[in-house]
């Protein structure tokens, strides 16, 4: 009798371990979220990553296998990012990491990302630092690409594009200032914006980096003003831009103002400060505009799903993932080793453009891949893009309390 | 020059606002509260709820705003803090606590975006040169008057008369016949209703977010050390002092060096006059 039970045990056992063998090969490809997930950037990135793994697995999956995915929070302390990488790697054992906005956090986190061989797609941080690693030492951190956004002296370039090509030659303001919050992706553009505004030809008789925490922005306004400045360029994404644009309007400040302010970049940000954003010029990835054949589907679906339209780090995440998945599939599996050298090879039109990625695993910019626009707030909270030229569908407008300014042909 | 003046005064009045609260209730019933910083912001929130979620106008949402910190503040001190009065340092916990609480709920509750409050006065002025906005202008005049008013309550009504004889010899005073712990219930709210007061006139203009309540808690700490603890004058006077000192170095240096002047001014009182300008006894 006792014979009979092991054999049936022996027999179960063996049975379960078969099963489990089969299991394995349909385990599901594990995508790691790392992201601040009490800001817009973050849940974004999150709820992107899940409408397009829900995407792809309706349509089977990839290898076979399902996508699953992980989240964890890396607030915009270095020391949460790398334990969020830690939880993600040595934890959940993702196959590949996909998240970043702060890159002072991204930067924390590189040599434990190297460390763990896992591949990882920054979708938010802009500091060029990040992928100068992989120049570097590409053994070591040639897991590290980035998709998005376009790193910030290439930002920089387009903000020369814009204030060249826009504000001087067809609307002719010859002198600008340009203020920032003291961030390290903020230190890198400055100095590459300046000095292409004054080969362009512009005037630049102040440039100022000021602390994120600052809420009062009179003194600093005040000092602008004294510059002489007909207008003021902004390189905003920590500090309170709310506030400032809050404050800029009150005191109807003499200069209009536009650039890179990322919270302007909110959809709901114009009705968030009672509409004192009017006139002030941002630059975007995307807007509901067909830039691309999957830009609408992209749009379309992210605003069906969660009811609000998505910011920056959303189309960047969710272009990762496809760009991830793809690689896959032409690897024919999930070893970083097999899929590095297939996302070196990507050309992937996607929601923003067509991704390419250089030597150095950064996202190139430039006509037909990756391009910012610049998008004015309007009457009532409308986003008219009012450069580049080509994309461009609408006028731009002065503040209400500075003469219009006709446009040059 | 003109500006410097102008942006003085209000920053002064607003620090000022902020420290009479800090250092009334710690010179009457020695409690040196943490949660400061947490009534300032829970009068902006209290605002945004009222006029942005639920649409009321803005001066019943002030009120109300005000009112309601004032209420909180009040149970605050006869459910967390009177239990645990005999020792300092539990106070200090427990009003951390509530400090840290305040910034939690309002991640969870609204997120960690800025909120806007719209302003009492959209209107702004422009004197030689310089534009101020009505939003500001109010701030300083309502910062005279919460002062003024405070002055007069203590001076010239029974209770106002009370709680300075309790600060000035709690035991006496309650064979007096005077109820320390309802006193104390009442300075509370005071307090918590004049921080309150500051975060609604400022919210405006200032942030409004869940780590708002932490550089208004250090500077009332630092203007209450300068100006000497429990001295409502004192407190005054060093809201002035650094108020000014700040908007000087922000016009004449640069904004990025404001906030270390209240620091070296909290050192220099500590090494050269302990007690604070006008305290009468050091409190450390």
């Amino acid at each position: 009798m006792r014979g009979v039970f092991t054999s049936v045990a022996a027999l179960a056992l063996a049975a379960l371990g078969g099963a489990s063998l089969a299991l394995a090969d349909e385990k599901p490809i594990v995508i790691g979220a790392t992201t601040p997930i009490q800001v817009q950037v973050g849940r974004d990135t999150v709820d992107a990553l899940q409408l397009a793994i829900d995407e792809i697995n309706g349509k089977g999956g990839v290898l076979g296998r399902k996508l699953k995915l992980a989240v964890a929070d890396e607030t915009m302390d270095p020391q949460q990012g790398v334990a969020a990488i830690k939880k993600l790697t040595a934890d959940e054992h993702v196959d590949v990491l996909i998240g970043g906005y702060s890159s002072g956090v991204t930067l924390a986190e590189e040599p434990h990302i190297a460390e763990a061989k896992t591949i990882y797609l920054d979708v938010g941080s802009a500091s060029p630092s990040i992928t100068d690693f992989v120049k570097k030492s590409y053994k070591r951190y040639k897991y590290v690409f980035r998709v998005n956004p376009i790193n910030a002296p290439r930002q920089a370039d387009q903000l020369v594009g814009f204030t060249t090509g826009k504000l001087k030659s067809e609307l002719g303001y010859n002198t600008m200032a340009i203020v920032g919050e003291n961030a390290k992706w903020v230190q890198d553009l400055a100095p590459v914006l300046k000095a292409g505004m004054e080969k362009g030809g512009i005037k630049v008789p102040m440039m100022e980096l000021f602390d994120p925490d600052m809420s009062d922005f009179s003194p600093l306004l005040s000092k602008i003003k004294e510059s002489g400045a007909q207008y003021l360029i902004v390189i905003l994404s920590h500090a309170n831009s709310d506030v400032f644009v809050k404050q800029w309007y009150d005191a109807k400040f003499p200069m209009p103002i536009g650039g890179i302010d990322v919270k302007g970049q909110d959809p709901d940000f114009f009705q968030r400060i009672g509409g004192k954003a009017i006139a002030e010029t941002v630059s975007l990835g995307m807007l509901a505009e067909p830039v691309t054949p999957k830009t609408m589907p992209f749009w379309n679906g992210f605003t069906g799903k969660y009811h609000r339209p998505p910011v920056y780090t959303a189309p960047g995440a969710y272009d990762a993932l496809y760009i991830y998945t793809e690689a896959v599939a032409r690897a024919k599996s999930t070893d970083p080793d097999k899929v590095i050298p297939e996302l070196e090879k990507t050309k992937y039109l996607g929601t923003q453009g067509t991704y390419e990625f250089d030597q150095q695993h950064d996202v190139k910019p430039g006509p037909g891949l990756i391009n910012l626009l610049f998008v004015q707030w309007q009457d009532g909270g409308k986003r008219v893009i009012v450069w580049p030229k080509e994309q461009a569908n609408g006028k731009m407008i002065s503040p209400p309390w500075i003469n219009q300014r006709a446009e040059a042909k | 020059m003109f500006n410097i003046l102008v942006y003085g005064a209000v920053t002064s009045a607003i620090y000022a606002m902020l420290a009479v609260g800090f250092t009334l209730i710690f010179g009457v019933a020695r409690i040196l509260n943490l949660a400061h910083g947490a009534f300032y912001g829970l009068g902006a929130y209290a605002a945004y709820v009222l006029t942005s979620q639920l649409h009321w106008p803005l001066l019943p949402a002030a009120v109300a705003a005000v009112a309601f910190v004032a209420v909180f503040g009040a149970v605050m001190e006869r459910v967390l803090v009177r239990p645990l009065r005999g020792s300092g340092l539990a106070v200090l916990m427990i009003t951390l606590a509530v400090a840290l609480l305040f910034e939690q709920g309002m991640f969870i509750l609204f997120g960690s975006e800025a909120r806007n409050v719209p302003a009492f006065i959209t209107a702004t002025w422009t004197y030689s040169g310089l534009d101020i906005s009505g939003q500001r202008l109010l701030t300083l005049g309502a910062g005279i008057g919460v002062l003024a008013l405070l002055y007069l309550f203590i001076q010239r009504t029974r209770l106002g008369t009370a709680i300075l004889a309790i600060s000035q010899d709690p035991e006496g005073a309650q064979y007096m016949g005077i109820p320390a712990n309802r006193m104390y219930s009442v300075v509370m709210g005071l307090s918590a209703a004049i921080a309150a007061t500051a975060g609604v006139l400022t919210a405006p203009f200032l942030t409004v977010q869940p780590t708002m309540d932490l550089l208004p808690m250090v500077k009332a700490f630092a203007i209450v050390i300068v100006g000497g603890l429990g001295s409502i004058p004192g407190s005054i006077l060093a809201a002035l002092l650094l108020g000014y000192s700040e908007t000087i170095v922000a016009y004449t240096f640069s904004p990025a060096w404001t906030e270390i002047v209240s620091l070296i001014a909290v050192l220099l009182t500590l090494i050269l006059r302990p007690a604070g300008l006008l305290g009468k006894r050091a409190a450390f």
